[in-house]
């Protein structure tokens, strides 16, 4: 079994109408044995910029810290925020520094630009490859059954409330068919102006 | 008559001149040697009655057993060589698992009976299937149980061949039973009066009296599959005859 | 010791080892409902980055009531389809009378735990009617491990479009929802989102869409067309 599931996750990041919503599961396990209901996966970077990190746990809590070293030395240089195009970069320079002794994470980047508010969402292999698509980005544990919801459920120019839902669905019909996924599960809606975090009540089994 | 039949009646799978296979017919005679059973079909399950002779007062009659179960469903009644009839009813107990465990239903009476009769035709072959014997079986069965057709009641002899039947006698007291079941049988008749009829004519047709330990007594309903009688439940159906 | 010969002749022998199953994509789904049974596959047979067939469904009528889909190793699946065959004339002739599904799902487990040990690689799903003309689906593993269910996706594709069927037919994760029973062309047009989905982003999945629709009347056959790519 790779270490990429040893700890098990499921994050999805979704685009939709001046909107973009990101999910993470909540369980943190060593293998079958679930340890904690309460495990942060996604983290805030900016006002508008999140990012989902799937993977092995200790590789998560270190690749955040380091992000968060990289985002704060870019914005006391550069004196302005981070833009999700700008951090998408950042992550993939800081995973492929480690090319050859990787850090088991693949990250999930969502955010709306500062400057035009258009969404962005971003995801990225283990070594840094970077990809930026219009619709979702999905990786973990959890990541096929993902693809089956979202491709299904997708569609263009959803308004915040219908992405909350849609996201939502997804994720928890996704976790419960993942052994090793599920457990609670939280969901960013990043607007203009406003983000809204809601825990959804989910199977604890 | 002895003298023609000298030459054929050796071998178990020598046809006679005029077609006939001696032992088998002997066999068939051996049947008439045998206990009485009756089999009555109706449309609320089945009744088999067997007479059991308890030779001496020093056998233990409940060791006699000519009743016996198959699968919950379905039981089978005998007569004749009843120490030939435990390869059969081992086949049949042996069929009836394996099709529940190939096919998570209740084998019907007439594959069971096809599986018994494929091995008491099996007689003389020297590498047939195990089981086998180097002569015919002397023994003569009444198959009964519910299947999805229903109650269904087979007889088969020692040749192998089996027949569906309403209602039928086998054994020593086969020629006046089945008279006797001709006359009282008809398709309306219940379980209770199938009991009540079967302990009547094996009550004619037996030499000793007959009362609880002489006689064995099963039923086969949908509800409640195979069910022998107590001793209790049979004096009390021998009190109304 | 390992004998050596000259200074670097350190390699030990090494067996040539023959695989004897390869995987050839293909996903399959069944759905009952309450007097019908949808079967469906694709018609993909692929093999590494090669497409073998882009018209070779998955789906083999057993009865007038019974349906089987099954993908994995395509010659393992012919062969267990050969056998059923056998089996299901076998019955017949033995017993008079067609099998039920019932029957049939029953000795299918058999059939598959006989080779535990050297097993058929097929994923096994039975559609039909059972015995009281209810739809009925059973599902299997490899060895012969099954179970009867409403619905269920199988394959390459199964892990995608299984979470679905829970959401949109076990109303999972959904509050407050009447749960209506099934209808047939509802099923079928779910069945048909459900595969353009999964042609999307399975490549072993695509090319066409075959449906098996069994009812008392019958199996009915339908073809639907998924991407080619």
């Amino acid at each position: 079994m790779s270490i990429l599931s040893y700890n098990g996750s499921a994050i999805v990041a979704m685009a939709g109408k001046d909107c973009v919503a990101i999910a993470a599961d909540r369980r943190f396990g060593i293998q079958g044995q679930t340890v904690a209901l309460d495990f942060q996966k996604i983290y805030e970077y900016g006002p508008n910029l999140y990012m989902g990190l799937p993977g092995l746990a200790t590789d998560v809590q270190t690749v955040a810290q380091r992000l968060k070293f990289r985002v704060n030395m870019y914005e006391l240089r550069e004196n302005r925020k981070m833009k999700p195009q700008t951090m998408l970069s950042v992550v993939s320079n800081l995973l492929y520094e480690r090319r050859f002794g990787p850090y088991f994470v693949e990250p999930v980047i969502a955010g709306l630009d500062p400057k035009t508010s258009k969404p962005f969402i971003a995801s990225l292999d283990l070594i840094g490859c970077p990809m930026i698509t219009e619709d979702f980005v999905i990786n973990g544990t959890c990541a096929e059954q993902l693809y089956g919801m979202c491709e299904a459920l997708w569609e263009p120019d959803m308004s915040p409330d219908v992405l909350f839902e849609k996201v939502s669905q997804a994720m928890m019909s996704s976790c419960d068919r993942d052994a090793i996924s599920g457990w609670g599960v939280v969901v960013h809606i990043i607007e203009k102006d406003k983000v809204t975090t809601r825990t959804l009540k989910a199977r604890m089994d | 008559m002895f003298l023609t039949r000298s030459e054929y009646d050796r071998g178990v799978n020598t046809f006679s001149p005029e077609g006939r296979l001696f032992q088998v017919e002997y066999a068939i005679e051996a049947i008439k040697l045998g206990s009485t059973a009756i089999g009555i079909q109706t449309s609320e399950g089945i009744i088999l009655a067997v007479e059991k002779r308890v030779t001496s007062s020093l056998i233990e009659p409940s060791s006699i057993e000519k009743i016996m179960e198959v699968d919950s469903h379905i039981g089978c009644a005998m007569s004749g060589l009843i120490a030939d009839s435990r390869t059969l009813i081992d086949k049949a107990r042996v069929e009836a698992q394996n099709h529940w465990f190939t096919y998570d239903e209740k084998i019907s009476v007439q594959s069971i009976a096809l599986a018994v009769s494929n091995l008491a035709l099996a007689f003389g072959d020297d590498d047939a299937d195990p089981g086998a014997m180097s002569r015919p079986f002397g023994v003569a069965l009444l198959f009964a149980g519910i299947d999805e057709r229903g109650p269904q009641l087979i007889h088969m002899d020692p040749s192998g061949t089996f027949t569906q039947c309403d209602a039928k006698a086998i054994g020593s007291g086969s020629e006046g039973a089945q008279q006797a079941l001709q006359d009282t049988y008809h398709k309306s008749m219940d379980l209770k009066q199938a009991c009540v009829e079967s302990l009547k004519i094996l009550k004619e047709v037996m030499e000793e009296k007959l009362n609880s330990t002489n006689v064995e007594m099963a039923k086969i309903t949908p509800a409640k599959g195979f069910q022998m009688f107590s001793k209790d439940e049979l004096e009390e159906i021998i009190k109304e005859l | 010791m390992i004998p050596t010969f000259g200074q670097n002749a350190t390699a030990t022998p090494k067996q040539a080892h023959f695989n004897p199953y390869s995987f050839n994509g293909g996903s399959i789904m069944a759905i009952a409902g309450d007097d019908f049974a949808v079967v469906a596959s694709d018609t993909r047979l692929s093999e590494g980055f090669s497409i073998h067939s882009r018209n070779a469904p998955k789906t083999y009528k057993l009865t007038d009531k019974t349906v089987l889909a099954s993908a994995g190793f395509h010659g393992d699946v012919l062969t267990e389809i050969k056998v059923l065959e056998a089996r299901l004339k076998m019955y017949e002739h033995e017993h008079g009378k067609k099998m039920s599904s019932q029957a049939i799902a029953a000795m299918l487990a058999t059939i598959l735990y006989h080779k535990r040990f050297f097993p058929y690689y097929v994923y096994n799903i039975i559609g039909g009617l059972d015995e009281e003309g209810k739809g009925c689906v059973y599902s299997y593993d490899p060895v012969g491990s099954y179970e009867r269910e409403v619905y269920r996706a199988g394959g390459s594709a199964g892990p995608l479009l299984q979470p679905l069927l829970d959401n949109q037919i076990g109303f999972k994760n959904q509050q407050g929802v009447e749960k209506v029973s099934l209808s047939k062309d509802k099923a079928i047009k779910l069945i048909k989102d459900i595969f353009i989905s999964a042609a999307e982003r399975d490549i072993y999945t695509g090319d066409s869409l075959h449906l098996k629709v069994v009812t008392k009347e019958g199996v009915s056959e339908e073809t639907f067309p998924l991407r080619r790519d």
